[in-house]
């Protein structure tokens, strides 16, 4: 029994709230959450909240936007309702990854020709490959817009079909065109045997509308900026009067410090180690797999701490243009042939990235493949694409509301994080370290 | 273009593409190259394509009924894209603003969401606001940037003088609260005026009504300055018929018409139903033939030019432009 404390639960995940609030043997917070016929968010927080410590759940979720702004609502009606303080518990966190398209993990800007010719007028001289204002562009040179499918279309049979489209007699010189052509084909064919080559969609970003991306132009000779909206969300929560914020599992860890307020990241890693070593039989011959480069850091962890093996998948991912359809080459590092593999990640949503990457691992011989992540939002046709998969079993947390997608995926098993939240939440209120819920290993 | 710098860079969401065009085409420019999109995990996603360095930004955006919450965000990542990408000044254009009828904590714990949106706007990286007809102007006050609030009173003067020039008719108020908007037009117009009262046991739900002041044989012309739902202005044109108005014709500048507003609307004793097109109306007109629309474009694109070349506003306060 906790006391001086309130619960309160948003609309996306009411079951987490719910079982939180019975490990730590107190009522829900009674409140009005709905939305007026407009569409306009309307709250009304019930019980008495002056003076006490507020904890609000509310996860990343459905209809995302709506989430975020129930939040911030939340949030400040708490506060100026005169409570003492008010954290925010967010079991996956909204816009938590950066949108990576036309930058790389760096962030400098991809090497790539401007993909739109460009016709009128140039802002830019600076940029390389853009010509001088004053040259005439004879008609053939407009037919280069088909120069980014045939560079894609020579990344994927590793032949150099790419005369045609540089074929422009007009003496305008693209430099980077042509190097990004050898640069591709020449990865692509380091990749030697253990490479699969796609033509699928974005890998974790699958656009809901291709036909108004394919139609998108930037203006020419600027590179497009993409709003980076992490930032942005926890300056809100912030602004919204949130006085703390815990997480679980950030996509990024950099992302604590976007906040100016303490901000607790906890981790589903133990919960995952316990499944490896309770659930798979003979875990110690199993490989641990990091489906990219970016989770293994992640994934290494767990091998370390578990004494496993651990193997690696690289993703190429070189758009030629933004529209593509990405021609990602995937190549594994390390040896799984026989054995049990274990895919290691921190979020699925399109379930592209772990479907080929179960893929690549029974081409390359694995006898089974398990997926273990710790948030599974299974957007768009996530689960039909897990289901047709070659994945044996996707291990997630209830970090979102798993019920829908239980009933549609019999591979799929879910962790509970309530027990995590729940002391989370009790050491932060009685003012306790929480850092052995961190498990730094 | 690009040699001149701080131009007016007009980008708009995805709520009201229609009122953007047609303030870009008065202001003769084209709408900056933008693309928001929804991803599926339904995170909005917004990229810009051109520069917006140092140039004088202004993001028009609208509440479109129903995704309400998917519009602001977009607008403030929007904000925040063009702040990050240095913009000189960014000024959101809200012709109307989200959350302005919950903008008093009337009961307790109440969360006053008109102030949270301004300052998540300001957090975002809001310079400016230009809106129309606020719920209550007080909400200026919530910002600590500057906010034009602009009024359609004007555009809806005209189009009265136009409409209905040599009738009978009078103005009337649907609720108290209204009474200084219909007042204000009445007195422009040299007209009566009268008021009904209503009482609201709750939210989107209307009571008794009683009229005040006389309506007899006279067009009764209903102002205010939003129709949601429209039960109280369905209910309003049914208290004037009864008290013998001839016609009534309501004036609004905030079309909504959510929920079942359309309905209501086509059942309603109401002959017309004027908004402004500061909303978007989507086939609302096709399904609704009392529904008339006055285009506000004009005046939001002068506000716009107008700040951006550091000219008075308030002239536009009592003018529309032609």
């Amino acid at each position: 029994m906790v006391r001086n404390i309130v619960i309160l639960s948003g609309n996306s995940h009411p079951e987490l709230s719910e079982a939180v609030c019975n490990i730590l043997g107190v009522p829900a917070g009674n409140r009005v959450l709905s939305k007026f016929s407009v569409g306009e968010t309307r709250c009304e927080i019930q019980d008495s909240v002056r003076g006490k410590d507020v904890f609000i759940i509310q996860s990343g979720g459905g209809s995302i936007n709506d989430h975020l702004i129930e939040l911030c609502i939340m949030i400040s009606a708490c506060k100026t309702g005169s409570a003492k303080r008010v954290t925010a518990v967010l079991p996956l966190f909204p816009y938590s990854r950066q949108p990576d398209l036309p930058y790389n993990k760096i962030g400098a800007p991809l090497s790539k020709p401007p993909t739109e010719v460009p016709k009128e007028k140039y802002t830019f001289e600076s940029v390389p490959a853009t010509p001088a204002p004053g040259i005439t562009k004879t008609p053939s040179f407009n037919k280069e817009t088909d120069l980014a499918r045939v560079l894609s279309k020579t990344s994927l049979t590793n032949g150099n079909g790419n005369g045609n489209g540089n074929g422009n007699g007009n003496g305008v010189h693209r430099p980077n065109g042509d190097y990004f052509v050898n640069g591709d084909t020449t990865t692509s064919r380091a990749s030697t045997g253990s490479s699969l080559t796609h033509t699928a969609s974005f890998t974790t970003h699958d656009y809901e509308n291709p036909s108004l991306v394919s139609t998108f132009q930037a203006k020419p000779g600027y590179k497009r900026w993409v709003a980076q909206a992490g930032t942005l969300v926890a300056d809100l929560l912030t602004c919204a009067g949130a006085d703390h914020v815990v997480a679980l599992d950030l996509h990024d860890p950099q992302y604590q410090g976007f906040f100016d307020i303490p901000m607790d990241n906890l981790y589903g890693r133990p919960l995952l180690k316990r499944y490896i070593q309770q659930n798979i039989p003979d875990y110690k011959e199993a490989v641990i797999v990091s489906p990219d480069a970016g989770g293994a850091k992640r994934a290494t962890a767990i091998a370390d701490s578990l004494g496993m093996e651990f193997a690696l998948i690289h993703k190429e991912r070189r758009p030629t243009r933004i529209t593509d359809r990405q021609n990602a080459t995937m190549m594994l590092v390390g040896n799984v042939m026989n054995r049990v593999c274990i895919l290691i990640d921190d979020l699925a949503d399109t379930a592209n990235t772990i479907t080929r990457a179960a893929k690549l691992l029974r081409k390359e011989g694995a006898t089974a493949v398990y997926a273990l992540l710790t948030h599974g939002v299974f957007s768009g046709d996530a689960i039909q694409r897990i289901n047709a998969s070659a994945l044996d079993k996707v291990i997630v947390t209830n970090s979102v509301p798993q019920h829908e997608h239980r009933k549609l995926c019999p591979k799929l098993e879910v962790l509970d994080v309530a027990p995590i939240f729940a002391e989370a939440i009790r050491r932060i209120h009685h003012g306790e370290s929480i850092s052995v819920l961190f498990h730094y290993d | 273009m690009g040699d001149m710098a701080n131009e007016i860079k007009l980008l708009t969401g995805n709520s009201h593409p229609k009122l953007a065009s047609l303030v870009a085409d008065r202001l003769g420019i084209q709408i900056a190259k933008t693309m928001s999109l929804n991803y599926s995990n339904q995170e909005t996603s917004v990229t810009i394509g051109e520069s917006v360095r140092d140039e004088d930004v202004f993001i028009l955006q609208s509440t479109a009924p129903g995704d309400i919450n998917d519009g602001l965000m977009e607008l403030l990542i929007m904000i925040h894209a063009c702040r990050t990408a240095s913009a000189r000044r960014i000024t959101a254009v809200i012709p109307n603003f989200p959350y302005a009828r919950q903008d008093k904590k009337d009961k307790s714990r109440a969360p006053i969401s008109a102030k949270l949106i301004a300052n998540m706007l300001q957090t975002a990286g809001c310079n400016h606001v230009i809106t129309m007809d606020l719920h209550a102007s007080q909400i200026q006050g919530f910002f600590n940037v500057p906010v034009d609030n602009l009024y359609a009173e004007p555009s809806v003067l005209r189009w009265i003088r136009e409409n209905l020039a040599g009738q009978e008719y009078v103005i009337v108020s649907p609720d108290a609260g209204g009474a200084k908007r219909a007042t204000s037009i009445a007195d422009r117009l040299d007209r009566g005026f009268a008021l009904i009262h209503k009482e609201r046991p709750r939210p989107n739900v209307v009571g008794r009504m009683v009229l005040v002041g006389d309506v007899v044989d006279k067009v009764a012309i209903l102002v205010d300055d939003m129709a949601d739902t429209c039960g109280t202005l369905a209910k309003a044109a049914a208290t004037v018929r009864e008290h013998g108005a001839r016609e009534v014709i309501a004036v609004v500048t905030h079309g909504i018409l959510s929920g079942d507003a359309i309905n209501i609307l086509n059942k309603s004793d109401l002959s017309q139903i004027v908004v402004t097109n500061t909303v978007p109306l989507g086939d609302k007109e096709r399904l609704c033939k009392k529904l008339r629309v006055i285009d506000v474009s004009p005046t939001i694109a002068e506000a716009i030019r107008r700040t951006h070349n550091g000219e008075s506003v308030s002239f536009l306060f009592n003018h529309a432009p032609a």
